[in-house]
């Protein structure tokens, strides 16, 4: 009886073992242990074994029972197993097709040129201000020390509205309406469209500029130097070297024009910075005292230097845009490189 | 502004300075040089050569065989010049060189015979019949026997001059002249100024008995004037013409050759008038009168009036003052006498003028730059000085200096400073002796004691006013390299502040990502336009979004207006695009409209910052917009409604206005009307939709408050009811939710459908309706009471029949 339930169980191991598909390994189960099965039948005929072999006997078949069931099992999972796979690999796709729903449009390039610039701006303690853009001439030139027909208004050919009002030809009159609404010290920035009656290949009538304007006691130029490198770095990575040009603006005194690396060379140079490896970054310096007075600053006591960047330039630079035309031309071809 | 090389030397000594390194030193000191030119570039390997003999070409009638003597050596050259003879001095140019008229010399085979050079004609040289006698005929150069075959042709013909030009800023009128640049390079090279000679003799006499000045208008601060007699117009000598060609001014003759040398070297414009034509013997400055007319040098007649300075005699005016001389007192061949003017305009007057006839001379920009009224003192004597030196005539003793009433010369002026507060400016330690030697170098006359620096700029330093000009003066000549990548403590020295951004920014920047998770794209387009948009987007006759802000003086029609509408911008984009092949367009703006509180404009419009959608793309509907409309909305505590929208250029019936609880129009989408998208030539839906951000970003913040989540499960039954097609879905659904009362969880239209069994002018809705208690698990009969409920008052209120 023993040597016949060790038969059972080797021969129902090496069946369950070569059994390849579901099919045949439920046969096998009801070979073994169905109703009729080799070993149901035999502890059916437990009641013929002689009572002082049967606790030996049934002690074993159980154990047979026990092992075929757990091979049964073990071999099932591994079958099903099997077929998942096949079935997966016949589910196989092409994951190099399109995928699906809506796709995520883009920022203007300007925008997210603007939004970095704010951030920092922001995180150094500057005030977002917003600031007509019809604006009176008193605001855009009389009040940054350019009066009627001096020749610095040569410099910025307007678009007039009525003899005292015309499109604001930069973001400076935003210093101005600043230093009339708010007490020192402050720093503030004002992002925003300027107008020039200019329109040629490299120039766009309408643009966009930064004005800020911080006004403090101690102010000097190291400290607007020092800000402005810390802009470009920001801006541009650690890298950027700067340069500094003399320059004349009516509403700062000293003026400068400060240059940073071009970055549509990264300095090496190219028609863009006509091969000096720089290009124009920002222009400002310490703010003329006679504004400061105009707009009821008292100028013994403030200092405070003035800056302002015109930053189609540097979305340029930064987004490597070929030609300048393409800020306004709204191309989708253009548009969805900025994705 | 240009200025030569020779000629700044005449003032600071530039020996061993090269251009470059000027031109350079300039730059950085704040004199831009745009431009520098070397009138020798197109001169090397030409020679002053001699021909010795003449032959026939064998081969050749037209061409003859010349031998040459370049003085350090000979050669032969072919011409077919007919102007050439034995024995000429004649500009040869030999291997290598390099002509303006760009002819690169080598030697050439004509039919068998050599050629080592070419001759040069006046114009290959680059100079015209005023420059040199001879050079403007059609031939070779014949120059003066005298000169020395091997010379350099630059040397020979003064053309070895370098010329800077100069922008110069507006604050320095000063730097408009020679001199003026001059003083800058003593300053950068620590150089002594070199000053010029104002000496003349005189024949006696005394101007006064010749001519009577009189000032009669406010806009000429000082008007000096010196009689000169039988004048002799001639070609004015090498070297004075040399260097009106290197600043790019013809010359004419020795008067009017002097007026214009002054005009570069001092920076004073002058006018030479022939006496005999000034009747009354009588110069008059006063604003002209309306009707007078007045025929210039340029060949044109203008109309002047009360807005115009004239220089007048006893009866007419004769000149446009500051701008341009009249026909009828010019210097000519016949002039034996005349006066020399040398005036202070006022810079608004003549660019005014300047401005209204259109006219742009080499006097009226120096004057619109502001010209010093101690000016002409010394301009004036050094243009004497000129016309005793060249000897074109007698001066009759004694100048006119008028001086209008109301003005007086400028004096000296004290500007005390702090060195500290300089310091302070500049940010860099300068010490005092080196700012002192600076400001003194620049003729701005320094001393310092303890802290106190007392500075006196020469009066024609007007700009020169306080610290911070000191400072600038400084740190110009001292370098402002000092400042490049300079690194430090961000804000050392300064108050703490906290940064803040701007509200409504923010918020469109909110809206800006939406949109662009939702598949569209930013565009910007330009704030001004044609108002003809109005016309395209049939807005109403009366309209208020047609009283539009026009600039006075656009570019072209396309910008002469500040937009009203935000559409057109969108529209002329989706335009675009489409003729470019662009498909599936999702565009988005956020930009500002101008609306005038009255016309003409009085005091400043309301800017009004809004966002435009635009959308065309296939199976795009009215519903997916509202979605997206919706979804922008979201974050924002409006309350609104939906009207049938009354936009012009939307589709009546698919289109909405977004009213907020005030009554305001927030904004409004649909799809565009089909005769607007035929004015901008689309021939495909577009959807449109426009939000006002000002409006929206002035609401209070939304504020959140949740309800605590039910114990019981959420049931859902689904029921269609068919009504009339006028019955809103928002009826239906308030309907719903009433009769449901306290267990409504959420009602969601899902299905609505239309066939010829459920008859014309019938739709059959479909609604997943959920219910939850917020204190039990709810019954199948219970939920059926309600449904039921619903339905009676579904029928009753709507006429609504339960879908079989």
């Amino acid at each position: 009886m023993k040597q016949k339930l060790e038969e059972i169980l080797q021969n129902g191991l090496k069946e369950i073992d070569s059994a390849n598909d579901l099919k045949v390994l439920d046969e096998i189960r009801v070979k073994y242990l169905g109703k009729t099965g080799q070993l149901t039948q035999i502890l059916r005929g437990m009641k013929d074994v002689p009572a002082e072999d049967r606790r030996e006997v049934g002690s074993l078949a159980n154990s047979v029972r026990q092992k075929l069931e757990e091979k049964l099992s073990e071999k099932l999972a591994a079958l099903e197993n099997a077929q998942l796979e096949l079935e997966m690999e016949k589910e196989k796709i092409d994951i190099t097709e399109p995928s699906k729903g809506v796709k995520r449009g883009a920022l203007h390039p300007l925008t997210r040129f603007n939004n970095k610039f704010i951030d920092l701006c922001v995180e150094m303690g500057f005030t977002v201000i917003q600031t007509p853009e019809i604006e009176t001439d008193y605001h855009n030139f009389e009040a940054l020390n350019v009066p009627k027909n001096h020749p610095a208004r040569d410099m910025q050919d307007s678009f007039y509205i009525t003899d005292n009002i015309l499109m604001r030809t930069h973001t400076s009159p935003a210093q101005v309406r600043a230093m009339e609404t708010m007490k020192p010290p402050f720093k503030i920035v004002c992002p925003g469209r300027v107008y020039r009656n200019d329109d040629d290949s490299s120039h766009s009538p309408i643009f966009n500029q930064f004005e800020a304007l911080v006004i403090d006691e101690n102010i000097g130029l190291q400290d607007f130097m020092i800000m402005v490198r810390e802009m470009a770095v920001r801006l541009y990575g650690k890298n950027v070297k700067m340069r500094v040009r003399p320059a004349y603006f009516p509403f700062t005194e000293p003026s400068i024009e400060i240059d940073a690396t071009c970055q549509m060379c990264q300095g090496k140079g190219c028609t863009l910075c006509k091969g000096t490896g720089y290009s124009e970054f920002f222009g400002g310096g310490i703010v003329n005292p006679a504004i400061l007075e105009m707009s009821g600053i008292d100028s013994n006591k403030y200092s405070g230097f003035a800056f302002g960047p015109g930053i189609d330039r540097s979305v340029m630079v930064t987004n490597k845009i070929p030609n300048i035309k393409y800020l306004f031309r709204n191309d989708l071809r253009f548009l969805k490189q900025m994705r | 502004m240009k200025v030569s090389y020779n000629w700044l030397n005449d003032f600071v000594d530039l020996k061993g300075i090269s251009p470059k390194e000027i031109a350079e030193k300039l730059t950085s000191a704040g004199l831009e040089v745009e431009e520098m030119s070397y009138m020798n570039e197109h001169l090397h390997d030409v020679y002053v050569s001699k021909i010795t003999k003449i032959e026939k070409h064998p081969e050749a009638d037209r061409l003859q065989v010349c031998s040459v003597d370049v003085g350090f050596k000979k050669v032969q050259i072919i011409t077919s010049a007919t102007n050439v003879f034995e024995g000429a001095i004649v500009p040869v140019s030999l291997e290598g060189a390099d002509l303006v008229n760009g002819v690169k010399i080598k030697p050439t085979n004509f039919r068998g015979v050599k050629s080592d050079g070419m001759f040069c004609s006046g114009e290959e040289i680059g100079i015209d019949e005023n420059y040199f006698e001879g050079a403007g005929i059609n031939g070779i150069l014949i120059l003066p026997e005298d000169f020395v075959p091997g010379t350099k042709i630059e040397d020979a013909l003064s053309l070895n001059d370098v010329t800077f030009d100069i922008n110069v800023t507006p604050n320095r009128p000063d730097c408009n002249s020679v001199v003026g640049i001059a003083r800058e390079l003593c300053a950068i090279y620590n150089k002594p100024f070199k000053d010029f000679d104002v000496s003349y003799k005189t024949v006696g006499g005394d101007v006064k008995n010749y001519v009577d000045v009189k000032i009669e208008t406010e806009n000429c601060p000082r008007y000096m004037a010196a009689y000169i007699k039988n004048i002799k117009l001639e070609r004015s000598p090498m070297w004075l013409r040399s260097r009106l060609h290197a600043v790019g001014i013809k010359t004419i003759n020795t008067m009017v050759d002097i007026t214009n040398y002054i005009l570069v070297e001092q920076g004073q414009p002058m006018h030479a008038f022939d006496y005999k034509y000034l009747d009354g013997k009588k110069i008059v400055a006063r604003q002209a009168k309306k009707g007078e007319k007045i025929a210039v040098l340029n060949g044109q007649t203008y109309d002047l009036d009360e807005s115009v300075m004239v220089i007048a005699d006893q009866n007419k005016p004769v000149v446009i003052a500051g701008v341009i001389g009249g026909v009828n007192s010019c210097i000519s061949d016949n002039t034996t006498d005349t006066v020399f003017e040398c005036a202070v305009f006022d810079l608004k007057s003549v660019r005014l003028t300047a401005k209204k006839f259109g006219l742009s001379t080499d006097s009226s920009a120096r004057y619109s730059k502001g010209v010093n009224i101690n000016l002409p003192t010394l301009a004036l004597k050094r243009a004497l000085h000129l016309v005793d030196v060249l000897g074109c005539g007698e001066i009759v003793g004694g100048l006119i200096d008028k001086i209008n009433s109301d003005k007086k010369l400028e004096e000296e002026k004290k500007v005390v400073v702090s060195y500290n507060k300089i310091s302070k400016i500049l940010g860099v330690e300068i010490s005092k002796e080196k700012m002192v030697q600076i400001l003194n170098a620049l003729n701005i006359r320094t001393t310092i004691s303890g802290d106190v620096m007392t500075c006196i700029p020469p009066y024609i330093r007007e700009d020169i006013k306080n610290a911070n000009d000191i400072a600038e003066e400084i740190i110009r000549i001292y370098g402002y390299d000092v400042y490049n990548d300079m690194q430090g403590r961000l804000f050392e020295n300064s108050t703490i502040t906290v940064g803040q951004y701007e509200p409504r920014l923010v918020f469109e920047n909110g809206l800006k990502n939406i949109l662009v998770d939702s598949g569209f794209y930013e565009t910007l387009n330009y704030s001004l336009y044609n108002a003809s948009a109005c016309d395209k987007l049939l807005l109403h006759e009366d309209d208020s979004r047609r009283n539009v802000i026009k600039i006075a003086n656009p570019i072209n029609e396309d910008m002469a207006t500040a937009r009203t509408v935000m559409a057109h911008a969108l529209l002329l984009d989706v335009a675009y695009n489409l003729s470019v092949g662009n498909k599936d367009l999702r565009f988005f703006e956020v930009g500002k409209v101008y609306l005038p509180k009255s016309l003409p404009l009085k005091e400043l419009p309301v800017e009004n910052n809004r966002l435009s959608i635009a959308v065309c793309e296939n199976g795009y509907d009215f519903f997916m917009l509202k979605g997206v409309v919706e979804n922008l909305l979201l974050g924002t505590s409006l309350k609104c409604k939906l009207e049938r929208s009354k936009e012009p250029y939307l589709h009546s019936g698919v289109s909405a206005d977004i009213i907020s609880e005030d009554g305001t129009v927030v904004g409004w989408f649909g799809k565009v009307h089909k005769t607007v998208l035929k004015n901008y030539d689309i021939n495909q839906d577009v959807y449109y939709a426009e939000l006002d951000t000002d409006y929206l970003s002035g609401l209070p913040e939304k504020k959140y408050a949740t309800k605590e989540i039910s114990k019981f499960p959420v049931v859902e039954r689904d029921i269609a009811v068919v009504v009339d097609e006028s019955v809103s879905n928002e009826a239906l659904m308030n309907a719903i939710k009433s009769a449901c009362g306290k267990i409504f969880y959420d009602v969601q239209l899902f299905d609505v459908y239309r066939s010829a069994t459920l008859g014309e002018n019938k739709k059959s809705m479909a609604y997943k309706i959920l219910f939850m208690s917020e204190d039990k698990t709810l019954t199948g009969d219970e939920i059926n009471v309600v449904i039921k409920k619903l339905l009676k008052s579904l029928e009753f209120r709507y006429g609504a029949k339960l879908r079989a």
